[in-house]
């Protein structure tokens, strides 16, 4: 915790003492003196009010859903649940420059009212030959397309359900290292492979506290691969394959008396695909765009009874759990500076788990549509309405959820540009 | 046997590499068609060149396809506007392409607003002035005599990215100023009669073209430079058309034609279709000076029949 105060604090200190408007690369030459040395600088600024019609919270509901159970492995995670009310995101401090002809950095604090974390501090390679990328530090996965996204550039306020149960609110962010490969094509092809840590709070969750084994890291492998065919005019598509593994481990409590009583240790994996299309209309202020985007991820965890304190007898048992999900999404720009959007998603297509004791146990999927129309005084502002109806299977059987979300976020300082 | 033709094969092939090499013509990339175009003009032969935007859409915002990145992979010149034109779309393009030739600063990346003097460079520099430009009004391609600087800087690097084609660019460009000249000297004179006349845009996008040929455009639909037009903002144009007896509209392809007609209906003004892209209207794809003969008798024949009555 100091650690992080101190990180902040000195993010703060650069923050105050570079004072003056940001200076991006483009513009350095003209700008005098060291203050063009000091890095882009920008805020974000992201706040919603939330109101769903569930007894205990849709978060609550989110730790349920069948098939997807909450584990209890996970280091020191503070958790994005959603209040009815006011929620303040968090505030994104964003810097970033080269740091010389062969490297460049960025670093990303994430500030709220509980505290402060470091959401990535990167470094990468910007001169490697024959189109090869170096990074590392703590970013985020480059896998499918929503992963790399930070909250504030979704075009909905709330991650789809099959990131939030797979990867937890921050989505695959970890520290680590990633290789990548610009292939010398006449079509856009990337190939990637990263290793990280292998701290995530859902997937790839360790604690290597007794009796869980301790293991060295990296932890978790990814691999993934993206395409961008030449489509003429205003055209574009990417699309994508990736699977990562890991191990992970889990502490449960089944007679619920507050105390861990059984262990499983073992392997966690995922694959899927993505895929995303944008029209990008010849009229101004956005109106008349489309964007068409899709994920599936299938997900398989494989993992042994390392200690079991009610029934010893099944150690060395195995569990297994594959479960899937994707999400559509399609976006419109129906007025100048207006967008409508539309998101359908189901989980749990797949949705089985053999258990240590030889039993076999399948459940049912949930689903929700959300629907959204967001306005965009400027390119540094926007402000989004979002409506949720979901029908989620849970161990107290179905429940339907309407939610709402009122959003409003802003965006200070260097022009940041937008990535496809 | 085998072998004595897999040596021979070797050899052809190592022989006609250097023939390909040479005949190879240089990988141009431009981010928009006015700089296409002159860098065409000056390459002929020698250069493909590649443009991003498409002539009718706003430069500000351009998709960044995952394609173009392949297509500045293999770039050897990268030709932007730079003063913050692209820079909603093209740095993220240059990283992804990891090609070490288009680092900003490197000979191989020219951003043509340097060296230029750029109009309306903003003293406090505040966001709530609209989305204004840090470094002044990127538009400055419709000012033929920019277009003259901008030719010798995209020259310049040709001759720089392939020495070998040096005398071959050098001669080209002195042959697109000669012509541009001349034709400056003619759309001067074309333009002269309408001296001092005001004229509304619906964007800020012609500062450099008013100064060079003698108009005001200093009234805009948008009420602040990226916003658009609101009901209350137009009511004050149409109040300050009717009163200072203005008659021409400016509208780009992308601009929302509807809202200037409207405007034009309320005031007997004309609208007119122009474009800061060679390529953007029907009839300007031929070439930067096919484009401005374009602009120019356009907007005399509109003033001319406006002053008939």
């Amino acid at each position: 915790m100091f650690l992080r105060l101190c990180v902040v604090v000195s993010i703060f200190a650069v923050v105050m003492t570079a004072g003056t408007p940001s200076v991006s690369a483009q513009n350095a030459t003209q700008t005098g003196g060291l203050n063009a040395f000091n890095p882009d600088l920008s805020v974000v600024v992201d706040m919603f009010y939330h109101a769903d019609d569930s007894e205990e919270g849709i978060s609550h509901i989110m730790e349920e859903i069948s098939g997807f159970g909450h584990s209890h492995g996970e280091g020191e995670h503070h958790h994005h649940g959603v209040e009815n009310g006011f929620n303040l995101r968090h505030v994104e401090l964003q810097m970033s420059a080269n740091a010389d002809p062969y490297f460049k950095g960025s670093a990303i604090a994430a500030v709220d009212t509980d505290g402060a974390e470091l959401e990535t501090a990167e470094l990468e390679t910007s001169s490697l030959p024959c189109g090869f990328k170096l990074r590392g530090g703590k970013f985020y996965s480059d896998f499918g397309y929503l992963n790399a996204q930070h909250s504030h550039q979704w075009d909905f306020t709330d991650q789809p359900l099959i990131y939030k149960l797979c990867l937890g609110d921050h989505g695959l962010n970890d520290k680590g290292l990633q290789a990548t490969w610009l292939a010398p094509t006449p079509f856009y092809l990337l190939a990637g492979v990263e290793a990280f840590q292998g701290d995530n709070e859902t997937m790839f969750a360790y604690s290597g506290e007794a009796p869980l084994p301790s293991d060295d890291g990296p932890r978790v492998g990814v691999a993934w691969l993206k395409c961008g065919p030449n489509l003429p005019g205003n055209h574009a598509l990417q699309f994508g394959a990736f699977g990562a593994s890991g191990s992970h481990q889990e502490a449960h409590d089944a007679d619920g008396d507050g105390a861990e009583d059984h262990w499983l240790a073992g392997d966690n994996s995922f694959w899927g695909g993505d895929f995303v299309y944008k029209f990008n209309a010849p009229l101004a202020y956005g109106q008349g765009d489309f964007i068409l985007q899709g994920e599936y991820f299938n997900r398989q965890k494989d993992l042994n009874v390392i200690a079991h304190d009610l029934a010893p007898a099944l150690v060395g048992n195995s569990r297994t759990d594959n479960q899937d999900g994707y999400y559509i999404q399609a976006l419109y720009g129906f007025l100048p500076r207006w967008r409508g959007g539309l998101r359908w998603e189901q989980v749990g297509l797949t949705n089985q788990s053999d258990l240590p004791d030889g039993t076999s146990e399948s459940y049912g999927g949930s689903s929700r549509i959300g629907v959204m129309a967001d306005f965009s005084p400027s390119e540094f502002s926007r402000i989004r309405l979002q409506v949720n109806q979901g029908s989620y299977e849970t161990a107290d059987g179905k429940q339907d959820v309407s939610e709402v979300y009122l959003q409003w976020m802003l965006s200070l300082g260097a022009h940041a540009a937008h990535k496809f | 046997m085998h072998n004595s033709i897999i040596w021979n094969l070797t050899l052809v092939l190592s022989l006609c590499q250097p023939i390909f090499a040479a005949g190879k013509p240089l990988n141009v990339v431009a981010t928009t068609s006015d700089f296409g175009a002159i860098a065409r003009e000056i390459g002929g032969e020698s250069v493909t060149v590649t443009v991003l935007a498409q002539p009718g859409e706003d430069a500000h915002f351009v998709t960044p396809k995952p394609s173009y990145i392949a297509k500045l992979a293999r770039t050897d010149l990268l030709i932007e506007g730079g003063a913050e034109l692209e820079v909603g779309w093209l740095p993220p393009l240059i990283e992804g392409s990891r090609n070490p030739r288009l680092v900003l600063g490197r000979p191989a990346h020219v951003a043509c607003a340097e060296g230029l003097s750029l109009l309306e460079v903003p003293s406090i520099r505040d966001r709530a002035q609209g989305d204004i430009h840090a470094m002044g009004n990127p538009h400055y391609m419709t000012d033929p005599v920019n277009a003259r600087l901008v030719a010798e800087r995209i020259g310049n690097a040709l001759a720089v990215a392939d020495p070998a084609q040096a005398d071959q660019y050098r001669a080209r460009r002195a042959v697109f100023t000669k012509r541009l000249d001349e034709k400056l000297a003619v759309w001067q004179k074309q333009l002269e009669p309408f001296k001092g006349t005001r004229v509304v845009a619906f964007h800020n996008s012609w500062p450099y073209f008013a100064r060079r040929f003698g108009f005001t455009i200093d009234l805009f639909l948008e009420p602040r430079p990226g916003i658009p037009p609101s009901p209350a903002h137009l009511a004050d144009i149409v109040g300050t058309m009717k009163r200072e007896k203005i008659r021409v509209i400016l509208v780009e392809p992308y601009q929302n034609r509807k809202t200037a007609e409207t405007v034009a209906s309320k005031t007997g003004a004309a609208v007119l279709d122009f474009t800061q892209y060679p390529g953007g209207i029907k009839g300007t794809e031929a070439g930067y000076i096919e484009f401005m003969d374009y602009l120019v008798n356009t907007l005399s024949a509109a003033l001319a029949g406006e002053r008939k009555p």
